[in-house]
């Protein structure tokens, strides 16, 4: 065909760019919208579900640790400090529960071509991302109703550490939505080996200081722990870590996501024959 | 026009390395139903997939001018445990239409009647694909790929669809993949026969035809 021209076709322009970010900005969209409705749309109680999980663990935790001392984890009351461990944590395990079987259980969708894996592991974090803020929120007016002051001392740390885990958790998910179509036991795998040894060895249940120091090196290893740590500092008067580093908590959350991506990037192709 | 330019495809399998596709240059040109024959494993479903930009191929590339549909066969791209309603509102959210059009056409147009709000798992194979074509045709593509799924459904309705795309040939057209001759002879204006990785592209349904039934026998042989 005479009217293509090799080296005009493969330079990129400017509304290229602009027309293919559209695309993708809509895609996402839809597929957000997609997947709220085939989580939720069947059962009333899904969201109720949402909400539900994180008060009944909660109240689960706070019986059993008030049946076994009578202070107060570094001075914060007892029902605030769990919540403001267990629900932070969501960030990280539910967004990388979520993001595993992405590719898998969308693979149909693939016969569009707008729509990539990438897509469809974006759109699924950023619903549980949303999904999670709104049930912080929710919880949080809750426990203040419930006659708990609740006085954020640094709000914005509060949510930088929120953030920092959603970037854990995404990076963890994007590695394994990857890896997955290609090892389907993955998710067996990173329940056992991740998802609850991390609920037990990030403090949700205590602070650092808390721990025998020859114990609390070793956990000091998981940025989840510093991450935690740092949240509670920000978000308590009562309370400063002299454990959490936000260096450290970076430097895994970045290096995380770039993992993440990079495993994609590299897998994506063989991700999709492989379905 | 469709062009497929050097299109190379290989997957690796137990067995070694297979060649689906060795090498393929095609014309489809604007206006025609195109029929792609070939005998079942020959990768016919590839070939459309790519052509749909669902799957790159290894090497080539394929130069169009229009809109392409994704490939309409009994599943491709729908999601089971939600409605058509549902199904269709989110094709025109991600094809960028109005989404209010699109619902209303493939309402009328699929005639599935109170299914239309039903998870799309309680569907017959025929009632699917009623679906799949009606928002299809709701989209308004250049040229339609079509995987096999025009044999099911009821003889009436399929002759809805073959007069609806009738009704469009001037603008659009229509690429059916097929192993039987008859759908082909059917619906089909020309025909390309894909076997041993190549596509041989006939100007004359006959003689393609006649080629097929070669390729038939030497299998049966």
């Amino acid at each position: 065909m005479a009217n293509i021209d090799v080296s005009s076709s493969r330079k990129i322009h400017a509304s290229d760019v602009l027309e293919a970010l559209s695309t993708q900005v809509r895609v996402i969209h839809a597929l957000i919208l997609r997947e709220t409705k085939t989580r939720y749309g069947q059962h009333k109680l899904g969201f109720l579900w949402a909400i539900l999980e994180p008060i009944i663990m909660v109240a689960l935790f706070v019986a059993i640790f008030a049946g076994m001392r009578n202070d107060s984890p570094g001075g914060m009351p007892l029902v605030p400090f769990m919540l403001i461990g267990i629900v932070p944590f969501a960030f990280f395990r539910d967004v990388m529960n979520q993001l595993q079987g992405a590719i898998v259980s969308n693979k149909t969708l693939f016969a569009f071509p707008q729509v990539t894996t990438f897509d469809v592991i974006l759109a699924r974090g950023l619903l549980e991302i949303l999904i999670t803020f709104g049930v912080f929120g929710f919880l949080l007016s809750m426990i203040h109703l419930a006659g708990y002051s609740i006085n954020v001392q640094r709000p914005l740390e509060v949510l930088a550490g929120c953030g920092l885990l959603a970037m854990l958790g995404l990076g963890a998910g994007f590695t394994f939505a990857s890896i997955s179509p290609i090892l389907p036991s993955l998710r067996q795998i990173t329940s056992a080996f991740l998802g609850r040894p991390l609920f037990l060895a990030s403090g949700l249940f205590f602070t650092a200081d808390s721990i025998p120091s020859e114990i609390r090196q070793y956990l000091l290893y998981n940025p989840i722990m510093h991450i935690l740590e740092l949240i509670r500092g920000a978000f308590f008067f009562e309370f400063e870590t002299s454990h959490g580093s936000w260096h450290y908590a970076i430097a895994w959350s970045v290096g995380a996501l770039a993992t993440g991506l990079i495993t994609h990037q590299a897998l994506r192709k063989k991700a999709i024959v492989g379905l | 026009m469709i062009e497929l330019i050097n299109i190379n495809k290989r997957y690796r399998t137990s067995a070694g390395t297979k060649v689906v596709l060795n090498n393929v240059n095609a014309t489809f040109p604007k206006g025609k139903s195109v029929g792609i024959l070939g005998l079942n494993g020959s990768g016919k479903s590839t070939l459309i997939r790519i052509i749909g930009d669902a799957e790159p191929p290894n090497s080539g590339r394929v130069v169009s001018q229009g809109k392409i549909s994704w490939p309409l066969g009994y599943t491709g791209g729908f999601q089971s445990n939600l409605t058509a309603r549902e199904n269709a509102r989110f094709v025109a959210r991600i094809y960028g239409a109005n989404t209010q059009y699109i619902e209303e056409f493939t309402r009328e147009f699929a005639e599935l009647g109170e299914y239309f709000d039903v998870p799309l798992r309680a569907y017959s194979a025929g009632m699917r694909s009623r679906f799949a074509f009606s928002v299809s045709l709701a989209c308004n593509f250049d040229y339609y790929l079509v995987d096999e799924a025009l044999e099911t459904g009821d003889a009436r309705y399929r002759e809805k669809f073959r007069l609806a795309f009738q009704e469009r040939s001037a603008s659009a057209s229509v690429i059916l993949v097929s192993h039987n001759e008859q759908t082909i002879r059917r619906n089909c204006d020309m025909a390309a026969i894909l076997h041993d990785g190549n596509l041989d592209v006939y100007d004359d349904l006959k003689e393609a035809l006649k080629f097929y039934s070669y390729l038939q026998t030497r299998k049966a042989a």
